[in-house]
């Protein structure tokens, strides 16, 4: 229903723009004015009067609607005697009343159900007929108005303006929100989380093993079982892991990604530079998954091989391996990003060092390089805060146990692991262990945003020098 | 009249397809300010800059022909250009300076070069060649500063500094003036003076009252071509060419 109304809005609008033009142009023509806008714009005017009060309203009605409708009906069914204690109960009548109505319900049906059905069918048809009756009436309010508006020459250029900045705003405006409350979501999940487990105890803990972490029920935890939780929640193996392992990856990320970004800016001819600089980027689009059991499969079992060959203990997961194949995931960010700042610094401080009888690796390395070191320290930045938020590549290689470890070829585990392990299979939102996850993802998510903001200002110091 | 310092025969530069210099015969004298004047795109640069083979750095660009400097080809590919670039400076039309101190900006060629092995070594070339760029006693105080930081025409003199600090024989000048105002265009012509009695100059512009200013010798390029060089005070006054009449008394260009 809701489709066909959207088509119809559609192609309604549609033709309102050529209709709105050629009006104009007659009016014009007609009177002896001269328009205040072209006669395209009074078309586009038309448009967005015609299509987005009418689609506006149809959105909100179509979120509004069930959740009305729902209201209604539990109500109506209390009263005809329906018996329900609490919201889920009522929940499952709504819901068998609904399978009635699809004819999708093989239970038995009582005559409350039946009643109930019977008024929810009649509710639906009330809504929708309604819905179509409003939209009609809007589409026509709207287009009267704006026609009347383009009769009397408005200045039509300025009004699609406006619209179309206001248009632009709310769609900001939704991203800003939804960002907003995934943060807020996070941050009360989190507090829940630390009403148990004291920040403290989770911030310094040195044991992390959430599996342990058994309540019976988690509003009256007492004193003797707090004591086994707060031991269960500590953070620094998880921090220390993810450091290490990101600290790997950039060990092979940077240097690589830098150099090969110096020979693309300052050595490659275009047509290297043509070929070769989408390849690199490729490694960026190749899906971490398969980076990840390239890993697994792959480079953890060749180290284990090679420790083994020369009788050294390497776990098949180790934090080696997913730290190398993260770093050569990562390559690209930090060598297109370098490549880019590189790029940027003015001809002209080149000149000046060969002027002097520099080489091209002197010019580079004491002229080129500084003038883009901070850019470059932000590409890195990105590329850490990037290191650090990876997920698949961690999970599939890297291993679950939290051991706090500083060699590179025992298992580690890393932040995202773990709020992966923790939310993967059936869960109780209410345990300290599920809602570990929020305060985990809190975290990262904290370290993420002021990674990235000192990467920001990094580049645009650099930016401001040079523009 | 002063002895040649440098001598091209048959210049040609070509910039893939395009020839920007044809034929170009010019003999410029020790310790003396050479000025090449003529309408934009017309070579002046390209030309200064096969003096000391920047021109290497663009891809596309190829030159043939000979130049002399004291007699000795430089047009040739076994060429040191390090050394060529340590005896021929280079200053360029927009000021710019290494986004470093002051000290580090006039320090680097000398570094570069192996030259002021010890601190106090390095310190007296820095003031020496801040003194000769007359910018010494504006920056004496603040030599950790970032040469970025200074005002257009101070920064060209650090450029200025920067180039002699390796202590070249040659300083060419690509329009050095056309980004400073008349103060400081007034300072550096005041410095070129002074320079002259030391270094060989050549220095292009678009401001005819400079190259009267300034120099001793004019060449007028013209498309590609010399069209006429000679005494300074003979091409302003009583050039040989139509062309370079038209020019001067600013009839096209």
């Amino acid at each position: 229903m809701n489709f066909v109304l959207i088509f119809l809005i559609t192609i309604f609008s549609l033709s309102l723009f050529f209709y709105g033009r050629s009006k104009t142009k007659s009016i014009s023509i007609e009177k002896n004015i001269k328009l205040n806008a072209l006669p395209k714009f009074y078309g586009y005017y038309l448009v967005l009067w015609c299509s987005i009060p009418s689609l506006v309203f149809l959105l909100i009605w179509t979120l509004f609607e069930p959740v009305i409708i729902k209201s209604i009906i539990i109500e109506t069914a209390a009263n005809q005697g329906a018996i329900f204690n609490d919201k889920n109960e009522a929940n499952l009548i709504y819901e068998k009343i609904k399978a009635i109505y699809a004819g999708t319900y093989f239970g038995d049906i009582d005559t409350i159900l039946k009643e109930s059905a019977l008024s929810y069918a009649k509710f639906i048809n009330l809504f929708t007929n309604s819905k179509i009756v409003l939209i009609f009436g809007i589409v026509i309010a709207s287009v009267i108005y704006s026609l009347k508006k383009i009769k009397n020459n408005n200045k039509a250029r300025d009004d699609v303006e406006v619209i179309l900045k206001g248009l632009l705003f709310a769609s900001s405006l939704i991203a800003i929100l939804t960002t907003l409350g995934i943060i807020f979501s996070l941050l009360f999940e989190s507090i829940k989380f630390f009403s148990v487990i004291n920040i403290f105890d989770y911030l310094f803990g040195t044991n992390w093993s959430p599996q342990r972490a058994f309540v019976s029920d988690a509003s009256a935890i007492t004193a003797a079982e707090y004591d086994e939780l707060k031991d269960a929640f500590g953070f620094i193996p998880l921090i220390a892991g993810t450091s290490f392992i990101a600290f790997i990856a950039m060990l092979v990320a940077v240097p690589i990604g830098l150099f090969s970004g110096i020979y693309m800016a300052e050595y490659a001819s275009v047509k290297i530079r043509r070929i070769s600089k989408p390849i690199i980027e490729i490694l960026a689009g190749i899906p971490t998954v398969v980076y990840g059991f390239f890993a697994a499969l792959t480079v953890g079992p060749f180290f284990r091989q090679i420790g083994e060959n020369l009788g050294l203990t390497v776990s098949s997961e180790s934090a080696l391996a997913a730290g190398l194949i993260m770093g050569i995931m990562i390559i690209p960010y930090v060598s297109s990003l370098s490549d880019d700042v590189i790029n940027s610094v003015p001809q002209s401080l080149r000149d000046g060092s060969y002027a002097v009888g520099a080489t091209k690796s002197e010019t580079i390395k004491k002229v080129v390089i500084p003038a883009a070191l901070p850019g470059i320290i932000g590409s890195v930045l990105l590329a850490v805060s990037r290191a650090i938020g990876e997920t698949m590549i961690v999970v599939m290689a890297a291993g679950l146990a939290a051991n706090l470890t500083i060699n590179p070829l025992e298992s580690t585990t890393t932040i995202t692991t773990q709020i992966v392990m923790i939310l993967v299979g059936d869960q109780e939102f209410d345990s300290p262990k599920t809602q570990s996850a929020f305060a985990l993802g809190l975290t990262l998510f904290i370290a993420t945003l002021v990674l990235n903001y000192i990467a920001q200002r990094a580049v645009k110091k650099y930016r401001e020098k040079y523009d | 009249m002063n002895n040649v310092k440098i001598k091209s025969k048959n210049l040609n530069v070509y910039y893939g397809e395009k020839q920007a210099l044809f034929d170009v015969n010019l003999d410029l004298n020790e310790k003396e300010v050479t000025a090449l004047i003529g309408p934009s795109g017309c070579g002046k640069s390209t030309f200064i800059r096969c003096i000391n083979r920047m021109n290497d750095v663009i891809d596309i660009c190829k030159v043939s022909g000979n130049i002399e400097i004291d007699g000795v080809e430089i047009n040739d590919k076994n060429l040191d250009v390090v050394s060529l670039r340590e005896r021929v400076g280079m200053v360029f039309q927009k000021p710019n300076p290494f986004p470093k101190s002051i000290y580090d900006n006039i320090s680097y060629g000398p570094k570069i070069h192996g030259k002021g092995e010890t601190k106090s070594e390095l310190d007296e070339i820095v003031e020496n060649s801040l003194k000769k760029a007359a910018l010494w006693e504006e920056v004496k105080d603040r030599l950790d500063e970032p040469g970025t930081g200074l005002s257009g025409g101070q920064q060209q003199r650090l450029c200025i500094a920067r180039a002699i600090s390796v202590n070249p024989e040659v300083i060419l000048m690509d329009e050095p003036c056309s980004a400073l105002d008349p103060i400081a265009t007034a300072k550096i012509e005041e410095l070129i003076d002074e320079l002259k009695k030391t270094y060989t100059i050549v220095i292009v512009t678009h401001s005819m009252a400079q190259a009267v200013r300034v120099s001793q010798k004019t060449g007028f390029f013209h498309l590609g071509k010399l069209i006429e060089v000679g005494k300074t005070e003979k091409i302003f006054k009583n050039p040989d060419n139509k062309m370079t009449q038209d020019y001067i008394t600013g009839r096209f260009g």
